[in-house]
């Protein structure tokens, strides 16, 4: 049997950075591939290939077994090719239908659009994914993600897609909703569709996929059946090496309680949250999307402001209202959207090191711009930035570099609690590996830290102990000792474990 | 982003250069003294107001109210003196306090309901003039005395009163936008406003102060002009918001905030000024110094335009 899509030695460089190098992959007919690696190992790419949207710069793609060039996506839809995006790309000021058939509409004779017609295949395609409560005429801005993203499958099979490729299709689904999804993919598999499915989850995986192919820094590691692997197999595959070897992490003897939330709400997104955070120690915060690991923090920062709760900074209750009375009261926070939230990137360097502490350095208002230049080349120092200098605008830095600018910019508060937001996503891994480094430095010298981050070996491999969330509460709080991708990903999830069962038996 | 706005100017600049030459060539009156401190006289009232509009526009706003509140002090300083029976002094007291109360007025529509600045003054440009036509009746208030004109039409030490004032206005602004923690903010403000909040920035606070100096300026404008004047009618300050942006636009201040100078502005204003001045010191009508200057706006701001995609990253 001949696979219906195969990448042959696919290379592919940005400029001066080698994305991919030598990648195979192929999928057949009626199959569940899974592709797996961490952020940054060419998943995305190599997506982005297969669907025409980039040009591989050697190597070929083949359909059915003949060699195949794609000039730009509408060509590879045309073959019969389809991904359901992450960040799902609809209209939603559309309809249903609209958007099912956007592009490709059912003309009448005289060249209109056949309403009638659009609106009953986009029935039968829906009735097919097992959604028959989902109206054809409403307008999308109204649907829930997961029946957005049922939309956006309907989509793909309207214009009669063969391969589909499903990009963290569960990410932000809620459990029942990941069910569901999996069971309209068993269904597609059985009409004889191929589907690529990238997923960081462990379970969906075992669960779902027939096979899985590993990608590592831009190369296949290797392809495998599901029945031979283990999750500890794939952990190793993805990272290279032993977790605790990757990560940097240094056991530091946990000092006095700096932080102290106890029933910390905001009414109708985080629900009675209860903790401690220790001198020296590196709390992990473990979750899905949506499950309020940042609305946590920014609750605690003073973003949006408790509902209930108490929180104590060094023994003392802090009532914090706004963002200036957790700085005051020496929280600071590093936010998951750096070029929204963490800087303003069209200013200087120094404008943005200094921002966080601009009253701290003004004397009769006037800004002291010796002592902010001194600060800022003190960053640039400790924090190895590559920056041409202080006046360089931070737009123009690296990911890397522009988030040792954002931890420069709060480690200038002096802060006794540090929360780190997806401290390391988006950048490469040798800034990676500094910043965690960094991590433990900052912890030896007694500061508490708090690091939400979506990639378990991360949490895993830097915490001293893992608070997990789930819809918004406070699932589990698990020791280093104990923490395991099972153990956490059980929290993060928890009732998947029966379902799964279930599934398996079907 | 200081090396575009240097560019920006040194357009200006060039364009000033120029526009003085073919003034000079154009009109032998141009180029005196006394016509020169003449013109700076009429600019004042548009130029007190480009700063605090400056202030505006860097945090990515705009303040459209300003002439409806210069028209609304206006006629207060007549109706306080004249109808109220108030001294004089005491009439311009209030009437400032009232300019001052107007922006207060929109800075907190705009901060704590959250309302467009377009909108929000949008709204408050029409409900100031309406209330200025309200108390006004459409009579107008003459007949101040003699000391009142000092500001207005008198000078100290040989340049005329109310440049004195404007000088003071400008220094005031270039030293709080380029010095303070306060201009830094309204910098952050036009660049980034979540990250501004997420640094602790007072995000709502420097916006209030600043709908309210716009205020207050405006209020600061209109007994100016009235002293020029001697006289107070309602009308007064219509479309003067227009020239205003104007002049702050033209001096490279981007129109979508974080990026601006004080001196910008005033040379944008003077540039507006002498094409004005000029044109009609060669005969040319009203209307088409209109057209000029909307040709030179366009002009400045593309020329500088394409150069910072130049200099740009």
């Amino acid at each position: 049997m001949t696979p219906i899509l195969e990448l042959k030695n696919i290379s592919k460089a940005f400029g001066p950075v080698k994305v991919l190098t030598g990648v195979d992959f192929d999928l057949y007919a009626g199959e569940v591939h899974a592709l797996m690696g961490e952020n940054g190992a060419g998943k995305s790419t190599m997506i982005r290939i297969a669907s025409g949207d980039h040009r591989a710069d050697e190597g070929e793609i083949r359909l059915d077994g003949e060699p195949r060039r794609f000039a730009g996506p509408r060509e590879a839809q045309a073959e019969g090719i389809a991904v359901v995006h992450q960040e799902l790309l609809l209209f939603p000021a559309l309809s249903v239908a609209e958007n099912v058939f956007l592009g490709h509409q059912p003309k009448t004779a005289g060249g209109f659009v056949d309403w009638a017609r659009m609106r009953r295949e986009a029935r039968e395609l829906l009735d097919r994914l097992d959604c028959p409560n989902l109206d054809v005429d409403q307008r999308v801005s109204k649907l829930s993600v997961a029946d957005r993203q049922r939309v956006e499958i309907a989509r793909a099979l309207s214009r009669n897609a063969r391969v589909l490729i499903m990009d963290e299709p569960t990410a932000a689904l809620a459990e029942a909703d990941v069910r569901r999804l999996l069971e309209v993919i068993r269904r597609l598999r059985a009409d004889g569709v191929g589907i690529v499915y990238v997923s960081h989850r462990m379970n969906e995986i075992f669960e779902i996929a027939d096979r899985v192919t590993v990608l590592r820094d831009g190369r296949s590691i290797g392809t495998s059946k599901v029945a031979d692997v283990t999750e500890g197999s794939l952990v190793s595959m993805m990272v290279g090496r032993d977790i605790h070897q990757l990560f940097p992490k240094v056991d530091i003897p946990r000092g006095e309680t700096r932080l102290e939330v106890s029933g910390l709400s905001l009414a109708g997104v985080i629900e009675d949250i209860s903790f401690d955070l220790h001198a020296g120690e590196i709390l992990g915060i473990a979750g899905l999307v949506g499950s309020g690991r940042t609305e946590l923090a920014q609750t605690i920062f003073g973003v949006t402001p408790a509902t209930a709760g108490e929180i104590r900074v060094d023994g003392a209750p802090r009532r914090i209202a706004s963002v200036r009375d957790a700085i005051a009261a020496g929280i600071a926070y590093v936010p998951e959207d750096r070029g929204l939230h963490g800087l303003v990137r069209p200013q200087p360097l120094r404008e943005n090191v200094s921002m966080a502490i601009l009253d701290r350095l003004t004397r009769y208002a006037v800004v002291d711009t010796g002592r902010e230049q001194r600060l800022a080349s003190e960053a640039i120092e400790r924090f190895s930035i590559r920056a041409r200098d202080a006046r360089q605008r931070v737009g123009q830095l690296s990911g890397g570099n522009q988030q040792k600018v954002v931890l420069a910019k709060w480690l200038a508060t002096d802060p006794k609690v540090l929360i780190l937001d997806e401290p390391t996503r988006g950048i490469d891994i040798g800034a990676k590996t500094e910043i965690h480094r960094l991590m433990g430095e900052l912890a030896r010298k007694g500061l508490a830290i708090l690091m939400i981050s979506s990639e378990l070996p991360e949490v895993l491999g830097m915490s001293d102990r893992i608070l997990v969330m789930r819809e918004g509460r406070l699932s589990a709080i698990v020791d280093r000792k104990d923490a395991t991708p099972d153990s956490v990903g059980a929290a993060m999830m928890q009732t998947r474990r029966e379902p799964a069962a279930a599934g398996g038996a079907r | 982003m200081t090396r575009i706005l240097i560019r920006h100017e040194a357009i200006l600049g060039i364009l000033f250069a120029v526009a003085l030459f073919v003034m000079a060539a154009q009109s032998d009156r141009f180029l005196t003294t006394a016509n020169l401190l003449n013109q700076a006289r009429l600019m004042t009232e548009v130029g007190l107001i480009a700063i605090p509009m400056t202030f505006v526009i860097v945090t990515g706003g705009i303040d459209l109210s300003v002439g409806s509140i210069l028209g609304l002090c206006a006629i207060l300083v007549g109706v306080f003196w004249q109808n109220a029976g108030l001294p004089l002094p005491a009439a311009i007291g209030l009437s400032l306090l009232a300019g001052t109360a107007a922006g207060f007025a929109n800075g907190l529509i705009i901060t704590r309901f959250r309302v467009p600045p377009l909108i929000a003054t949008l709204a408050t440009l029409a409900l100031y003039r309406g209330l200025a036509e309200g108390i006004s009746q459409a009579r107008s208030v003459r007949g101040y005395p003699e000391w009142f004109a000092v500001l207005g039409r008198g000078e100290f030490l040989g340049i005329p009163t109310q440049l004195w004032l404007f000088a003071l206005v400008a220094l005031a602004g270039i030293f709080l936008l380029r010095f303070t923690a306060f201009g830094r903010t309204t910098y952050a403000i036009g660049n980034s406003e979540a990250a501004a909040e997420f640094s602790g920035l007072p995000v709502e606070r420097t916006k209030l102060l600043i709908y309210t100096a716009s205020g207050f300026v405006s209020a600061l404008a209109a007994i100016v002009f009235v002293s020029r004047v001697s006289t107070t009618r309602s009308d007064m300050g219509n479309g003067i918001e227009l020239e205003v942006i104007t002049a702050v636009v033209l001096g490279g201040t981007s129109i979508f905030g974080g990026r601006g100078m004080v001196i910008g502005t005033l040379i944008g204003l003077c540039l507006m000024q002498i094409l004005q001045n000029g044109l009609s010191l060669s005969g040319v009508r009203g209307d088409g110094t209109t057209v000029v200057i909307g040709a030179v706006l366009i002009v400045a701001v593309l020329i500088s335009n394409i150069l910072g995609r130049f200099s740009n990253d």
